[in-house]
């Protein structure tokens, strides 16, 4: 899944260079399947090609360059293309690694939209991109590295529909941990101790999971709850589990340049240090918001699934990694 | 109205079992009583009396809390639960620590019953 979308965004904004249909942010790429990508006017590997001042070769030798991270169309292919190039492939950074492409479209945009712009228009008309498994189809600079680093999930928020009305007063005077005061809140307040988290039971049955560092854990306190509810008596059901919202952090481990990112991004930023030390970054696509701070802690929020957050950081990577405070 | 927090307490326990003792075949006309030898006492006081004694009780001993005693004692131990419902707060504590300057008391068990220290809201609670 990430091969293809990453690779529609590298065509998309290859055609865009030309078109100046698309801009170069991060949000404006459609889904297509690669296949149906035909490139007006310059196929992947020519832009790879000029992107390692190859401009002559039309099939440009891949040999020299280090082209493990690059995704494949398939996992399996992905998985093969990953371990061939390189000697050990530690599942972490594997995944890193191929997630990486996507920040590489991005450090490219930028890279040859002036240079290579009069280039290709003759060179190949009409090729579709090759588009073979191990065709590296998104060039990544060899000087962009895999960002490495993986968000780390700190916050679940999940609901759960008990399918019952519930007497909160009694289900506040029989259990444990639990916090019932109607005229602050209509809602009994519990909590568990593992997984530590703690919980909304509405009257209506319906409830809320707070504070789970998991899916899995979130899925699993919700259940004690209803077996907590359950116990006292009333006849509950576990209805349309769903997380709401999930929340990440992590560490880019360079110092960032806040003022510059929000004068280049301002359509997606806002910072006001008088109010909030972190610039506030809405990400379009995938649909997440992150704080971003001068120390270069992320935190990033607002997701329905993990992979949106780590899409979301391998995004906001190497762009935070171009506003880097020199030291 | 003060809180009849305080009736389930030693002092408020003897005072209930004094009561009851008092009242006894005055209030429970015909039906059998569990002391029978204690049917030496009888009509003593009405159970209304009685009644009216325990809310004496309450505001004597709400006064007295409030405004004579002046130690303070510290405890230290970890939840095992908390409750909180009609705004009164009920907690298990375990192994608990209760440091006073001049001592030391140590517990296995402690449940905390604790009311709104305003006293202008709920009275009943106990």
């Amino acid at each position: 899944m990430d091969g293809p979308s990453a690779l529609e965004r590298y065509l998309e904004s290859c055609s865009g260079q030309f078109k100046d249909d698309f801009s170069t942010s991060p949000h404006l790429f459609t889904p297509m399947s690669p296949y149906d990508v035909e490139l007006p006017s310059r196929t992947a590997e020519d832009v790879f090609g000029s992107q390692f001042n190859q401009p002559e070769e039309l099939h440009p030798d891949f040999s020299s360059v280090d082209l493990s991270f690059l995704p494949d169309v398939t996992q399996d292919n992905k998985e093969r293309g990953l371990c061939e190039d390189r000697h050990e492939m530690p599942k972490e950074r594997g995944v890193s690694v191929q997630r990486n492409e996507d920040s590489g479209v991005f450090t490219d945009e930028s890279s040859f939209s002036n240079p290579d712009a009069t280039q290709p228009s003759p060179e190949t008309p009409g090729v579709s991109p090759h588009l073979s498994p191990m065709t590296p189809v998104t060039p990544v600079s060899s000087a962009s590295e895999s960002s490495g680093i993986v968000p780390q999930l700190q916050n679940i928020v999940s609901t759960v529909n008990l399918a019952c009305k519930l007497d909160l007063k009694n289900i506040a005077l029989h259990a444990r941990n639990a916090e019932y005061n109607p005229k602050r809140f209509a809602a009994v307040i519990m909590r568990i101790r593992e997984p530590r988290t703690t919980a909304l039971i509405f009257s209506s049955g319906k409830m809320v999971c707070t504070g789970a560092k998991s899916e899995e854990q979130s899925r699993l306190a919700a259940r004690k709850y209803a077996r907590v509810v359950q116990k006292l008596g009333f006849p509950a059901k576990f209805l349309d589990f769903k997380i709401q919202n999930m929340v990440g952090s992590c560490d880019v481990r360079f110092p960032i340049r806040l003022e510059g990112l929000v004068l280049t991004h301002q359509q997606f930023s806002s910072y006001e240090p008088e109010l909030f030390p972190g610039l506030i970054y809405r990400m379009v696509k995938p649909r997440i918001v992150l704080l971003i701070f001068v120390s270069g802690k992320v935190v990033l929020t607002g997701a329905k699934d993990r992979s949106e957050i780590y899409e979301a950081f391998e995004n906001i990577y190497p762009i935070l990694k171009g506003f880097q405070k020199p030291s | 109205m003060a809180y009849q927090l305080y009736r389930n307490t030693t002092l408020g326990n003897s005072l209930q079992e004094s009561l009851d003792e008092l009242i006894q075949v005055c209030g429970c006309v015909g039906s059998a009583q569990e002391s029978l030898d204690e049917l030496i006492q009888s009509q003593q006081i009405t159970p209304q009396l009685a009644l009216q004694v325990l809310l004496q009780f309450d505001k004597a001993i709400n006064s007295a809390l409030a405004q004579r005693v002046r130690n303070r004692v510290n405890f230290r131990g970890s939840l095992n639960t908390y409750r909180f419902c009609d705004n009164v707060w009920t907690f298990v504590l375990n192994d608990v620590e209760f440091r006073e300057v001049t001592e030391l008391v140590k517990v296995d068990k402690v449940k905390i019953v604790a009311c709104d220290g305003k006293n202008t809201g709920s009275n009943t609670a106990e």
